[in-house]
């Protein structure tokens, strides 16, 4: 057994290409590992992953390498998923049921994916090739949590189809004894995706899928002020729809084309009626269209080259804009190319670049180059240096909200920011304004270049070990910031292109055998961020902080812990066995250190002197057995140590105990 | 209510007679000892309505920098008080609040390498309702406020410098909003946020001799 096995990867390139071919950081994740590990839900084996940290907010999104849940995107079969919540897209809702594998990509990876693919890509691949005709199973926890799900495949020489169904609920539960609030509400999740491949030609295929989330959730909150609890009964309604359609075909050996066209529709809804009667109603809807034909073509064996190029459309309504009926629109065309040298076995170098133009915002060029050189048998290295590009978002553009419950702040996109403001001002409704309001203007993308060196050192079958460095430096960061007042001194917000930052870090992962069956594996990151504009008000002596005793004092740049929600210091430990008769066991221990979470001693910056959450470390493991006649039973734990943390951690959820009882008819 | 109010001379820091150079040196300076005043209500919260709206008595809170206490509501049209605070809003005895000459500026920098206070500084009146001599509002004067947590901050770095009543000059320097001199955890509960806020401690060192040196 190879420690990294040479599995297919297709994220990277957009091509397949095996993993030891691959000049960018990869990981993947297969199916076997979700299953083993008890893995239901995305976010379940996102965390246990070097580099990669669950945030929560807004649902749970993931942060790479330092960078916000805004800055990765995610895919499905290549195509992206919408609906995001304040730039944060809720794992949570991807089942992983019927999953090949998980690819995780690193660094900028817009010169193939455009906007979002700042800090990297994750590309979920669902089940398109392995034909089990039938596999059910049931799992069981605690907080009542049930998952089922049925796979089902047809296999014939011209077609293929396989559907997949799975059904999701949890009471949910509360950290506080007899509190009808709840950390995780309960959920009930039903998803159902079905693909058909269809082989007209020996050359040509077409392919049409359909992925359908269906979420409710239960939001009961009381709030008891001074004795007199206010309760409010919450509900909220998540659909999320993906249609895509494919032509697949091959020219000849050496030339192939796709067409593929994408509809995604995402729909959210969220109700809150107060006991007195108050309503409180939000609504977002996302939709997204896409076509797309992407060429490639072997020029020989050392040149490959790959041409492509699209248009999208996106349109969203949201309680939160100007008017929930009218649907703000962008539309995107782009194109893009990369070439991929192979001079010899030894060294590949790949050039890519991207184009987006954008209808109301600037566009954005991405250019990326990568490089691989396998020194030898055992050492190999990869450098790339790309930039990534995020868009502004909807929110960013046209949000038109005002808090009337805290204070009656208001917050107004840049679309119209101004015609807004002014509009209140003629009114004699402004109090004053700031000189970055008159700076607003339409908004840039955010850019950042990253770097990444890597090396891969395989000294035998059964050693492992990876080391890379990273760098991304953020530009052009879309930051809030305060524009001006109204008469009664509450603040009003838009959105400017202000903030610069960087990110960088080191990542070790290893691999090792130790035993005929037993495997030992581990991740560690560093990280260190920093927003540059702070940096230099605090080289400058422009920033304070306060001692023991709450007095004044100067920052020194040694107490700067860069930007929040990130730990310096994280780490994975894992054991797994697996042998021969199909028995398995895992145990996991995750490690985050301290995250700065609120700043909370008088300026601007995060330093040693805010509020932190404590590092913490979480235990998980699980057993079960393979039977050969497609049976197969898994018990597991998470969170042994039954770590809450509920401020910091509403993701984490107690102790759980789980069982799974599956049934698979293989094919023989 | 009156309970809670300490006034108390925790750390005597004794600013040594570093302003004693040249210029000064026929005046006697008098080292000037910071006082640190601790839980100053602000029209705190005493209870909440049916609807689960905070009711306050809408008071200012007078107080006397020279005498170092507070002073009666009843004395409000005097030149006893030389500061008042309701919730974040902090007055000054002149202009619009008051009939002493009172003033003050936002100074940026630490308190104690404010030992004189610079020759082109201008002090504010009040100019109620819409200028303070201390500006309101947050991040503009002596706090920010996090929309997140509801939390109120002093900011770092802040030295308010106050012309007294009867003209004399104060340095005080505000270092929490929250009873107990402690800001709340943002985990704390919203209940507690209410009733605790609104308790001003401050450091102030006070200048008799009615110089600009600390």
């Amino acid at each position: 057994m190879q420690m990294q096995g040479d599995s297919v990867v297709v994220t990277a390139n957009r091509q397949e290409r095996k993993l030891s071919n691959v000049t960018v950081p990869v990981t993947i994740v297969n199916a076997k590992q979700l299953q083993q590990n008890g893995s239901l839900r995305l976010t379940d084996i996102l965390k246990e992953q070097p580099g990669l940290t669950i945030t929560s907010g807004f649902g749970a999104g993931v942060q790479m390498q330092g960078l916000n849940p805004d800055y990765t995107i995610i895919l499905i079969n290549g195509e992206p998923l919408v609906g995001r919540t304040a730039g944060v897209l809720d794992l949570n809702r991807i089942a992983l049921g019927n999953i090949k594998k998980i690819e995780i990509v690193k660094g900028p990876s817009s010169s193939l994916y455009g906007s979002e693919a700042m800090a990297g890509v994750i590309n979920i691949i669902t089940d398109a090739s392995t034909a089990i005709p039938i596999q059910a199973s049931l799992r069981y926890g605690t907080y009542e949590t049930i998952d089922a799900g049925v796979n089902n495949a047809i296999a014939t020489k011209q077609a293929f189809y396989q559907g997949f169904y799975n059904y999701y609920s949890t009471n949910g539960y509360s950290i506080r004894p007899n509190s009808s609030s709840r950390v995780t509400t309960p959920i009930e999740r039903l998803t159902v995706n079905q693909q058909l491949k269809y082989n007209l030609t020996a050359n040509t295929n077409i392919s049409l899928g359909v992925r359908i989330t269906d979420e409710k959730i239960q939001n009961d909150i009381s709030v008891s002020n001074g004795g007199t609890t206010i309760t409010s009964n919450g509900k909220e309604h998540n659909t999320d729809q993906n249609f895509n359609a494919t032509l697949n075909h091959r020219f000849s050996n050496n030339l192939k084309t796709s067409f593929r066209s994408y509809l995604t529709d995402y729909n959210s809804k969220q109700d809150l009626m107060t006991v007195s009667g108050t309503p409180y109603y939000d609504l977002l809807n996302h939709l997204f269209k896409r076509v797309e034909n992407q060429t490639d073509w072997n020029v020989n064996k050392q040149l490959n080259i790959l041409f492509g190029a699209g248009a999208a459309w996106e349109g969203v309504k949201s309680t939160r804009y100007d008017s929930e009926k009218v649907r703000k629109n962008n539309a995107i065309q782009y194109g893009f190319t990369q070439m991929e040298w192979m001079p010899n076995n030894k060294f590949i170098l790949i050039g890519g670049l991207r184009f987006d133009k954008n209808e109301t915002y600037a566009s954005a060029f991405s250019p990326k180059v990568s490089t691989l050189y396998k020194i030898n048998a055992k050492n190999k290295i990869k450098f790339s240096v790309g930039q990534g590009f995020k868009a502004p978002d909807f929110r960013q553009m046209y949000l038109d909200f005002t808090n009337a419950a805290a204070g009656g702040y208001s917050v107004f996109g840049t679309a119209q920011a101004q015609q807004v403001i002014n509009q209140l001002a003629s009114l004699g409704q402004i109090g004053s304004l700031y000189d970055n309001f008159y700076q607003l203007k339409v908004l840039k993308p955010e850019y950042s270049t990253g770097m990444h060196f890597s090396w891969d050192y395989e000294p035998s079958q059964n050693t492992y070990l990876s080391v890379q460095l990273f760098r991304n430096d953020i530009s052009n960061l879309i930051q809030v910031q305060q524009v001006g007042s109204y008469i009664s001194g509450a603040q009003i917000f838009s959105y400017l292109n202000i903030g610069r930052a960087f990110t960088q870090g080191v990542e070790v992962e290893v691999k090792q055998k130790i035993a005929k069956h037993i495997i030992l594996s581990g991740g560690y990151q560093y990280l260190e961020t920093g927003d540059k504009d702070q940096i230099a008000q605090i080289k400058a002596g422009h920033v304070y902080t306060r001692d023991a005793n709450g007095y004044s004092k100067l920052l020194s740049l040694n107490d700067y812990v860069g930007l929040p929600n990130n730990s310096k210091h994280k780490a994975q430990l894992k054991i797994n066995y697996y042998n021969s008769i199909g028995c398995f066991a895992n145990f996991r221990m995750l490690y985050r250190g301290k995250w700065a979470v609120n700043n909370t001693n008088g300026n601007e910056v995060y330093d040693i002197g805010d509020d932190f959450a404590k590092g913490y470390i979480s235990l998980h493991a699980s057993v079960g057995k393979d039977w050969a006649n497609g049976f197969s039973l898994q018990l597991g734990c998470d969170n042994i140590t039954n770590y809450i943390d509920a401020g910091n951690l509403p993701n984490l959820s107690g102790r759980t105990f789980f069982g799974t009882i599956k049934y698979q008819i293989s094919k023989k | 209510m009156k309970k809670s109010f300490q006034s108390i001379a925790l750390l005597s820091i004794v600013l040594m007679s570093v302003v004693a150079c040249s210029k000064s040196s026929t005046t006697t300076v008098l080292p000037v000892t910071a006082l640190l005043v601790k839980d100053i209500p602000a029209d705190t919260v005493v209870g909440l309505s049916a609807q689960g709206v905070p009711i306050t008595n809408g008071k200012y809170t007078f107080y006397s920098l020279e005498k170092n206490a507070l002073v009666s509501n009843t004395d409000s049209a005097s030149t006893k008080w030389d500061i008042a605070f309701m919730s974040t809003r902090i007055l000054t005895n002149g202009g619009t609040s008051g009939v002493g000459q009172g003033g003050a500026f936002v100074y940026t920098g630490l308190f104690d390498d404010l030992k004189t206070i610079p020759t082109d500084s201008v002090f504010k009146t009040d100019n109620a309702p819409t200028a303070y001599a201390i500006t309101t509002g947050s991040g503009k004067g002596w706090y920010t406020y996090d929309q997140l947590t509801s939390l109120i901050t002093p900011l770092a770095g802040r030295v308010l410098v106050i012309r007294t009543a009867s003209g004399k000059y104060a340095k005080m320097e505000i270092t929490c909003y929250y009873k107990g001199g402690v800001t709340l955890p943002a985990s704390a509960t919203d209940m507690e946020k209410l009733t605790k806020q609104r308790y001003y401690t401050f450091r102030f060192a006070y200048q008799p001799n009615g110089t600009k040196t600390f």
